[in-house]
């Protein structure tokens, strides 16, 4: 490293480099401030990208003993695997707990870009359904912000990200900036018919963040298909290609890898953020680095970790938390709900040379909406993702040569499962178990979150609708699951630090912006009021990009 | 265990020598090279931490264990290696194109059970016991010395669903008992077809034509209400 970073105060400190911090990086520095962007993993680069590296290639062929030992809990992502598990945290080295009547499995990466190098990419807006819930019915508060408020930072985001999809024009999905969509299979196209003719739902194609054409250098999809394994032509957004590479671009962003952030720093005098300390990954040495303001994008449990170990007499439970709401409200959207079928009667084999279409379909929600009124047994919603596609029948009965050939056949899949809302409830929370610590010494957290009677009946509708679904379009076979998964398996934790005007009800105002503490802000998905169903990252960076162009504005007016 | 079918790609090419590319390395060659210009110069491999990377990002073709001429089990013994073979072309014989021996199916399954929990490793040579002892039952032979025709005779009943029959539909216990040698069986068969399917061998058998990209993915082109 160039400078010595721990000479320096920086405009601003951005903690964490993932799809909000790339973004917090990008903006302050192209605005002109000085950043100093810490992450806890080292750099990653496309050179060690593995998505065209045939299964047969992989020693034990995704059975690794090492991720049995090292990864146990990180496995249960979908995306951990052989060919990419020194992406996920050693779960050896950065354990947390439960109670044992409270499993939570938190997922989550330490390297450069974070979870956006193997995110599922889904992009959708939340809507004025989703801001003003509580309005609506009853329970919690609305955001302090309105879909207008947001509507612009949605379009900075899109247009520089570039979401494929179509516009629906449906009040509860509002439409964005968006490329031409990838293709629908004759299975959707099947369903997408039958769902609008049948029942008045919407299927669209999904809205991802993956390009279908060329966009701001960087190239189109080449639909090889596994993107959580890196993508050579950075055809997916992850940030290390694109908004921490501009950041770095401005001269004003010094990156600093392997800071494993303890705490924020005080200068309790002015009641200011002065900087951060940070562990040296690899040599467990301690660092501090110094600013003017500190923004943590760490994701919302680290962010909340950092926060909760940086108590000062000031602020014994945790700094920036005269509220007491810090770690409260922790929301992950609830899973488990859905059905699979198939369409006997669409005559398509499998193939084992086609393109991979990197993503599938999605239903937008339809209960509890202004069309269709209210549901009896539960409040908010669900959306589905899914998809219908050919596959090889490897569960086919039988041996031998005629087994090999009912492989082939295939059956023409279809499948549909719910992200539904998860509520807000101060019993859902994470908190310092004071027993326990990482490798580097910093308290780790003990979280305690289940999921309720409202997504349970939620998950049950989910799985009878997701069947009436697909019979009515004609798909056979049909399994239900209407189960309620461990809260963590969406991966979409939100809502630790709340925003709102009262800073007795909130930890941060509307900007992302500490109500205590006038120059810290958290602007990752810590301050989501409510989860609403959709795919929680495109809001984050737009909530992210608004809080920076705010900082920015009073760094010009020199209040900060 | 899963099957995993979306695997369709292949090796790295750069060291050899142009004249020979064919499309696929032309393909990688055309990726890398946009690759190349959109990365910039900020990141370098250097920087990367080598031991930070996973086997399959340092490169390591792990099929060469398989194919090494000096293989031994690591974890079989040489009878149940045998029978393991044996079960194996049975259930996935070769035919116009190659079968379970051919893939090195025994051999995978050797390497995958050596780092497996004790109690599974028991659970798979527990099923490879019982094929012998229902063969010593029915045929008093073990299962490599069967004719094909009886191993397949032995095989059959368990790789189909079962109905239950009127006959004890009827009897008084009401339910059949579990079916302990179909639960053998499957688990058996389980593992040999992951293990024949995710070899290149099995790619093949699949129709993968060994390029790595094969788009843009057209979707459905019929009209309108052709699918409803």
């Amino acid at each position: 490293m160039a400078e010595d970073v721990s000479k320096q105060t920086y405009d601003a400190i951005v903690v964490g480099s993932g799809a909000t911090g790339g973004w917090a990086a990008k903006r302050l520095s192209e605005a002109g401030l000085k950043v100093a962007l810490l992450e806890a993993g080292r750099i990653v680069t496309a050179r060690e990208f593995t998505e065209h590296v045939p299964l047969y290639q992989l020693k034990y062929r995704g059975y690794t003993p090492e991720i049995a030992e090292t990864r146990f809990i990180q496995r249960q992502c979908y995306a951990c695997m052989e060919y990419n598990y020194e992406w996920f945290v050693n779960d050896l080295e950065n354990p947390y707990s439960t109670p044992a009547d409270r499993p939570f499995t938190w997922q989550r990466l330490r390297v450069l870009g974070g979870r956006s190098l193997v995110w599922g990419r889904h992009s959708y807006r939340l809507s004025d359904v989703d801001f003003k819930a509580a309005s609506r019915d009853g329970y919690d508060v609305d955001w302090p912000i309105s879909y207008a408020d947001l509507a612009p930072y949605y379009d900075i985001v899109e247009r520089y990200v570039g979401i494929s999809g179509f516009a629906e024009k449906n009040e509860m999905l509002p439409d964005g900036q968006f490329l031409p969509p990838m293709k629908m299979s004759c299975g959707e196209v099947r369903l997408r018919e039958s769902m609008q003719k049948n029942f008045k739902r919407t299927l669209t194609m999904g809205r991802v963040a993956i390009l279908t054409q060329p966009h701001n250098g960087r190239a189109p999809c080449h639909y090889c298909g596994p993107c959580e394994r890196g993508c050579m032509t950075f055809s997916y957004f992850s940030s290390p290609f694109t908004t921490v590479k501009d950041a770095i671009k401005t001269g004003n962003c010094t990156l600093i890898t392997d800071a494993v952030v303890s705490h924020v720093d005080m200068d309790t005098s002015a009641n200011k953020a002065a900087g951060v300390t940070f562990v040296n990954r690899t040599t467990k040495e301690t660092k501090q680095v110094r600013a003017k303001s500190v923004v943590l994008c760490a994701q919302a449990l680290e962010s909340t970790r950092i926060l909760l170990n940086s108590s000062t007499r000031e602020y014994p439970k945790g700094l920036g938390n005269s509220s007491g709401l810090l770690g409260h409200n922790l929301m992950d959207h609830v899973v488990g709900g859905g059905a699979s079928g198939t369409f006997d009667d669409l005559n398509v084999l499998p193939n084992a040379s086609p393109p991979h279409r990197p993503t599938g379909i999605y239903v937008i929600r339809f209960r509890n909406t202004p069309a269709t009124g209210k549901q009896p047994h539960f409040i908010r919603g669900y959306g589905f993702q899914g998809d219908s596609m050919p596959a090889f029948n490897f569960n086919a009965p039988g041996i031998g040569a005629d087994y090999k050939k009912a492989v082939k056949r295939g059956t023409y899949n279809v499948s549909l499962g719910a992200f539904g809302e998860s509520l807000a409830r101060l019993d859902n929370f994470c908190e310092i178990d004071p027993n326990l610590k990482d490798i580097w010494g910093i308290p780790a957290l003990r979280i305690s979150m289940a999921h309720g009677k409202n997504e349970a009946a939620m998950m049950r509708d989910a799985g009878v609708t997701a069947a009436e679904m697909l019979e009515a379009a004609g798909a056979k076979s049909i399994r239900v699951t209407t189960g309620v998964e461990m809260p963590g398996m969406a991966i979409h934790e939100v809502g630790t630090a709340r925003m709102g005007t009262d800073p007795k009800k909130s930890v941060l105002n509307a900007f992302s912006q500490s109500h205590d503490v006038s120059n810290l802000m958290v602007a990752d998905g810590s301050c989501f009021v409510s989860s609403a169903c959709q795919n929680p990252t495109l809001t984050m960076m737009a909530l992210c990009v608004r809080a920076c162009d705010h900082l920015v504005e009073r760094f010009k007016r020199n209040e900060v | 265990m899963e099957i995993l079918d979306r695997e369709v790609s292949h090796a790295p090419i750069e060291a050899r020598s142009s004249t020979l590319l064919s499309r696929r390395e032309l393909i990688r060659a055309a990726l890398l090279a946009s690759a190349a210009t959109a990365l910039g110069p900020l990141f370098s491999f250097s920087q990367a931490i080598k031991s930070g990377l996973t086997p399959a990002a340092q490169g390591e073709d792990g099929s060469r264990f398989l194919s090494d001429p000096n293989w031994k089990p690591l974890f079989f013994n040489e009878h149940q290696n045998a029978t393991l073979i044996a079960l194996g072309e049975v259930i996935i014989p070769a035919t116009d194109t190659p079968g379970a021996k051919d893939a090195l199916v025994n051999r995978f399954i050797d390497l995958l059970l050596s780092v497996q929990p004790v109690d599974f490793q028991k659970q798979f040579t527990d099923a490879l016991t019982f094929m012998d002892a229902e063969s010593q039952r029915q045929f008093e032979k073990n299962f490599v010395n069967l004719s094909a025709e009886d191993q397949a005779s032995l095989l059959t009943p368990w790789a189909f669903a079962r109905a239950p029959s009127h006959w004890t539909a009827r009897n008084k216990s009401g339910e059949e008992a579990p079916d302990h040698a179909q639960r053998n069986f499957e688990l058996l068969k389980a593992l040999i077809v992951s293990a024949y399917y995710n070899s290149e061998i099995g790619q093949k058998e699949l129709g993968w034509d060994g390029e790595i990209t094969h788009g843009p993915y057209e979707g459905c082109e019929h009209a309108a209400g052709t699918h409803t």
